[in-house]
């Protein structure tokens, strides 16, 4: 049901850069996946505000429910990043949390649902060359819930701690790779508030004037 | 015909595939590509022998571009209607009458259409079927279909309504089905035959005139006491339709040219001589499917589950002033109109909130000029139509929310709801934020009116995520007098449940600042005064038992083995009993506070340290939820489940929503079974002061019910799962028999005679997966009985508790009176709280009847028996909200 509109819910170009599977099971996963990746979390916002959000799109009634948060954790100091997954039971619960929930806020921020193939040991750890996600390290903007400035050192963080440990790489978010691919598919105007650039304007653009209300 | 061009010319791509994977690629085609291909490519293969496939294949196209546009985007159908008007004519640029028979391409396109709608009616498509209808009507307006035919096919819809034992659900939609179908085309039709038009709206009135009862228990405003189901700022969905085509049949229809656009109107009309209208083929509605599964439980009760059987209530917001109206009045056939109009929006584009927000928001310009306010600085500004001229905002904020409230349950999760409004604030923060506070105002103002409470739940829900999105700016200040009325008054617990809500979403300190000092102070009783953080009962070092505790703990700490920490508690215990100061005088239920306190106490930090605790010690949570006798599952030890839950409820008393999540899990893990929550709920947890509002009488308040809900969406959601393994079990095996029998039949000749007859005759044998599949169905639909049956004990022994009964509330019988609920301004927190009881009650079996009438006899037996021939005003409303749930009355 929907040839007049686009639904929310299909997969948008996220994914795992590190996944060793084929595209077409990728899509079959991912086609009956029951975990999300979520990003631009606040590094303070903990487990039990997500478990509240993402209840909402729960049927318990039909068996679902939501089985597990994985936190996102920077590798080194294993404090949250910004990013988690969440594990409901069954498909339609993450469908209905693509269609509701993404693009909406939490904890005063414009949070962002993917559809993911699945977790996999290893995928909580942040893989940018500090520690954290790639997209921090590409921020130009202060950003509070994600640590303030883009520190200096990550400039040449090549050299830190971390940076050559296995499995590096990195969570391929669009606008954190968007110099060394041109073939990638342009942010949507309805993607707003999943780049980080645009970090700035997100915090205005939804403020209603309680006083008016 | 699929060309999939997206294949071709990837080569590119494919080597980057590692850096481009747009999953779209393989999106619907629309028929503009479809009918662009076929006619591109016609002639390719042999262009002799495509012709004529050529030519039904461009009309199927077109049609089923039609059927797509009719069925997606409703608030268009007038201007297909025209569209389609003008293929039938030979000269399109004139609206000439149509003239060439048959062969006109619209006509095609129509007869095409037909199929499709055929197809949706098979399938039971009722939204879908009903905006063809529409299209129908206006066509028929059009004078591209027959009246005949057109009247055939309404009354096709009203015979359903008389349908032998026909479900409300059904009998609801074939009804708005046939009452919209009339609206529209009630100018040609009653001109054709007003006799006809009666018998539509006869039939609808009788099937309305007999579901009373349940409107007295559907409706949003509660009147325990009465009756009646309506009240004034609620509609009722088929109230509604046929007030509406009452109105309109007073005045031949008249008003229809002035609810719905009729582009088509102006055009000359056809010459019947060359043109024949359309007859539209007579269609029966087909029965209902019912999904024959044959799963029954033990005692034999049928264990379907069947939603949507309720007549639909809308709340109303905006009513007080008729003469000054900002919303339209759904009972009028114009404000009907607009209502449909936007609800259809809502449904239809579900899968992209943001899409509807936008297309609401739109919404003017397809209605006639002048049904809303022009927006400010428009150019064209349209003369406002008297009784007309609404406030666009205000009307879709009350339709949304009019939706979001339909009681037992909205069609669509309430966070898609919440979500849409978002979004239209966000399209519009400056008109669309000034709607959605009055409408908040509103609200509040009808708590403590009789607002039903699951309503009201809801409303905090939203209202506490529709302020998470919008930084909890809301001027609180207003709601300062508030504090005057009793602790439990619906409008100081909705301060306090929305608030319990914005700090779950946020954090405890930055809600606490959007308060006036008023409500942040303790005596005001609105928020909580510190942070909901866990409370092990063994911290303090004077607290007795605390080096025992603090024992147990270094075993979690230390990861210590499960039977280790077993057989650690089973000397702690001997230790306990055999003490010197006599022995403590429950030691298991010591042993188990301390040991459960103590492995919340490591699993403290988040939700996933949580689970990592259970899971880590599962065989010790088993062993002391079965008693300590055994740690092979199985039932439990119902004392020792209690105690579980006493003591997890006991460590996060300052946290109900992690109360809520520990026994989701400890359910989950089958620690403890739906059954002993509800138990607990409703008898344990008034041990634990600090949790819960509801304290004094037996009673239930927003928090309890939470619980409840929790433990049987559990137990249901259990047999769904179990019966869903069951059914395809069964489908696997039936495949592989089918096959065996299939290739048997192939070597039949290799096969001796004696030893195919003897295959024939050994009966199916189930597979053990599939008895196993079996026996689990029937022990979940045993524990969803058994959990069903004990909330509504637990209902009957708190609202018509006996004389007997420990703590009875004295008030269950005075707040359902008439004079009770008169004097409502004098009641102190114990009415209250009866009250909200009651209104829980009412919601339990509303909401659950799909699974309490398959349950109905037994159920009734156990709770109701001992009320026969009582005159306990109390007994006999539990009974008959019972009844009229269950569909007895």
């Amino acid at each position: 049901m929907a040839h007049v509109v686009s639904p929310l819910d299909q997969p948008s170009n996220y994914k795992d850069s590190q996944t060793r599977v084929d595209r077409q099971r990728q899509n079959d996963l991912l086609s009956s996946s029951t975990t999300l990746y979520i990003g631009n979390l606040s590094f303070y916002t903990t487990e039990e505000q997500i478990y509240e959000l993402f209840t909402k799109c729960a049927s318990p009634e039909d068996g679902g429910g939501i089985k597990r948060i994985i936190m996102g954790l920077d590798r080194n100091t294993r404090t949250p990043c910004g990013f988690c997954f969440v594990e409901y039971y069954t498909h339609t619960e993450a469908l209905a949390s693509m269609r509701y929930v993404s693009g909406t806020k939490l904890d005063e921020r414009i949070i962002r649902c993917d559809l993911d193939l699945g977790y996999k040991e290893g995928r909580q750890f942040g893989r940018g060359k500090s520690g954290g996600q790639v997209r921090d390290e590409h921020r130009q903007d202060y950003d509070p819930g994600r640590g303030g400035w883009v520190e200096e050192r990550y400039a040449d963080a090549q050299d830190g701690p971390g940076a050559v440990a296995g499995g590096g790489g990195d969570w391929k978010e669009a606008e954190s790779t968007g110099n060394d691919s041109r073939l990638k598919r342009g942010r949507s105007p309805e993607d707003e508030g999943d780049n980080t650039r645009l970090g700035q304007r997100s915090r205005i653009e939804d403020e209603v004037d309680a006083e008016r209300m | 015909m699929s060309y999939d061009r997206s294949h071709r010319g990837g080569g590119n791509r494919r080597r980057h595939r590692d850096d481009y994977d747009d999953r779209r690629r393989d999106a619907y085609e629309s028929p503009a590509d479809k009918l662009k291909t076929a006619i591109i490519k016609f002639g390719d293969v042999d262009v002799e022998e495509e012709l004529p496939r050529k030519h039904s294949h461009v009309i199927s196209n077109l049609s089923e571009a039609f059927r797509i546009a009719v069925t997606e985007q409703p608030y268009k159908i007038p201007h297909y209607a025209a569209l389609l008007r003008r293929l039938h004519d030979s000269d399109s640029t004139e609206e000439t009458p149509p003239t060439t028979d048959d062969a006109s391409l619209g006509k095609q396109i129509l007869e095409d259409f037909w199929k499709g709608f055929q197809a949706y009616l098979d399938k039971l498509a009722w939204r879908e079927t009903r905006l063809c209808i529409h299209f129908f009507a206006h066509l028929t307006v059009a004078k591209l279909i027959s009246t005949d035919s057109m009247f055939g096919l309404l009354q096709s819809f009203t015979a359903v309504l008389e349908e032998f034992g026909v479900s409300h659900g059904r009998a609801k939609k074939a009804a708005v089905c046939a009452a919209e179908g009339l609206m529209i085309g009630g100018p040609i039709l009653k001109a054709s035959s007003s006799e006809r038009v009666q018998e539509v709206i006869n039939a609808i009135q009788s099937y309305n005139d007999t579901v009373t009862s349940p409107k007295w228990l559907i409706g949003p405003i509660l009147k325990m006491y009465s009756d009646e189901g309506s009240t004034s700022n609620a509609d009722e969905l088929l109230d509604i339709v046929l007030q509406a085509l009452r109105t309109l049949d007073k005045s031949d229809f008249a008003e229809t040219a002035s609810s719905f656009s009729q582009p088509y109107i102006s055009y000359a009309d056809p010459d019947l001589t060359a043109f024949t209208p359309y007859n539209l083929p007579s269609v029966l509605v087909p029965p209902e499917v019912v999904e024959l599964d044959g799963l029954s439980t033990d005692s034999g009760e049928d264990a379907q589950v069947k939603k949507e059987e309720w007549p639909e209530y809308f709340l109303r917001l905006f009513d007080n002033d008729a003469s000054s109206r900002v919303t339209p009045d759904p009972k009028t056939p114009a404000g009907y109109a607009v209502h449909s109009g936007l609800i259809d929006i809502l449904d239809i584009f579900e899968v992209n909130r943001k899409e509807c927000a936008r297309l609401l928001i739109e919404y003017p310009k397809w209605t006639i000029p002048g049904t809303f306010k022009p927006k400010p600085g428009g150019t064209v500004v349209p003369e406002p139509v008297p009784g007309k001229d609404w406030q666009l905002e205000s009307t879709v904020i009350e339709n949304v929310l009019g939706a979001y409230f339909v009681l037992p349950e909205s069609s669509h999760k309430s966070i898609y709801y919440i979500g849409l409004i978002t979004e239209l604030c966000k399209l519009s923060p400056s008109t669309v934020g000034p709607a959605v506070g009055k409408s908040i105002r509103k609200l509040y103002s009808t708590l403590g009116d009789g607002l039903d409470v699951e309503v009201a739940r809801r409303f905090a829900e939203w209202f506490a995520v529709h302020m998470s999105n919008f930084g909890f700016q809301w001027v609180w200040k207003e709601w300062i007098p508030d504090l005057s009325l009793a602790v439990q008054h619906p409008k100081r617990a909705f301060m306090r449940r929305a608030l319990e809500f914005e700090i779950r979403l946020s954090y405890h300190d930055r809600i606490l600042k959007t308060l006036p000092e008023e409500m942040q102070a303790p005596e005001g009783h609105t928020i909580s005064e510190q942070a909901p953080g866990p409370d092990f009962e063994y911290d303090d070092p004077a607290k007795p038992h605390h080096d025992a505790a603090l024992a147990v703990l270094n075993l979690f700490r230390g990861r210590a083995k499960a039977e280790d920490v077993i057989s650690h508690l089973d000397t702690l215990k001997v230790t306990l009993e055999t003490s010197d100061d006599g022995g403590v005088v429950n030691a298991d239920l010591l042993i188990r506070s301390i040991a459960i306190q103590s492995l919340l106490h490591i699993g403290s930090r988040s939700f996933s340290h949580l689970l990592n605790a259970i899971e880590r010690y599962l065989p010790l949570l088993r062993n002391i939820a079965s008693g300590g006798a055994s740690s092979a599952g199985g039932g439990g030890n119902a004392e020792a489940k209690a105690d579980i839950l006493t003591a997890s409820a006991a460590f996060w008393k300052h946290n109900r929503h992690m109360v809520a999540i520990v026994f989701d899990k400890l359910m989950q893990y089958q620690i403890v079974d739906p059954t002993d929550v509800v138990g607990w709920t409703f008898i344990n947890r008034a041990e634990i002061r600090e949790l819960s509002e509801a304290t004094g009488p037996l009673s239930l308040s927003a928090f309890e019910w939470d619980l409840l809900k929790g433990a049987l969406d559990k137990a249901n959601g259990r047999v769904m799962i179990a019966r869903r393994k069951v059914m395809a079990l069964r489908k696997e095996e039936d495949d592989t028999r089918a096959r065996v029998k299939a290739s048997g039949g192939a070597d039949g000749n290799a096969m001796d005679v004696d030893s195919e007859v003897k295959a024939e005759e050994t009966p199916a044998v189930d597979s053990p997966a599939l008895t196993t599949a079996l026996k689990a169905f029937a022990s979940l639909t045993r524990e969803q009985k058994g959990a069903l049956s004990r909330t509504l004990d637990g209902f009957v022994s708190c609202l018509a508790p006996g004389s007997s009964d420990s703590n009875p509330n004295p008030h269950s019988r005075v707040v359902i009176s008439e004079q009770g609920w008169t004097d409502r301004a004098g009641w102190e927190k114990d009415e209250w709280n009866s009250w909200e009881t009651w209104g829980w009650y009412r919601q339990f079996c509303r909401s659950y009847a799909p699974y309490l009438r398959n349950y109905s006899t037994t159920l009734y037996t156990v709770s109701f028996a001992k009320f026969d021939g009582s005159t306990d005003p109390a007994a006999e409303l539990l009974k008959k909200t019972w009844n009229v749930s269950t569909g007895q009355e």
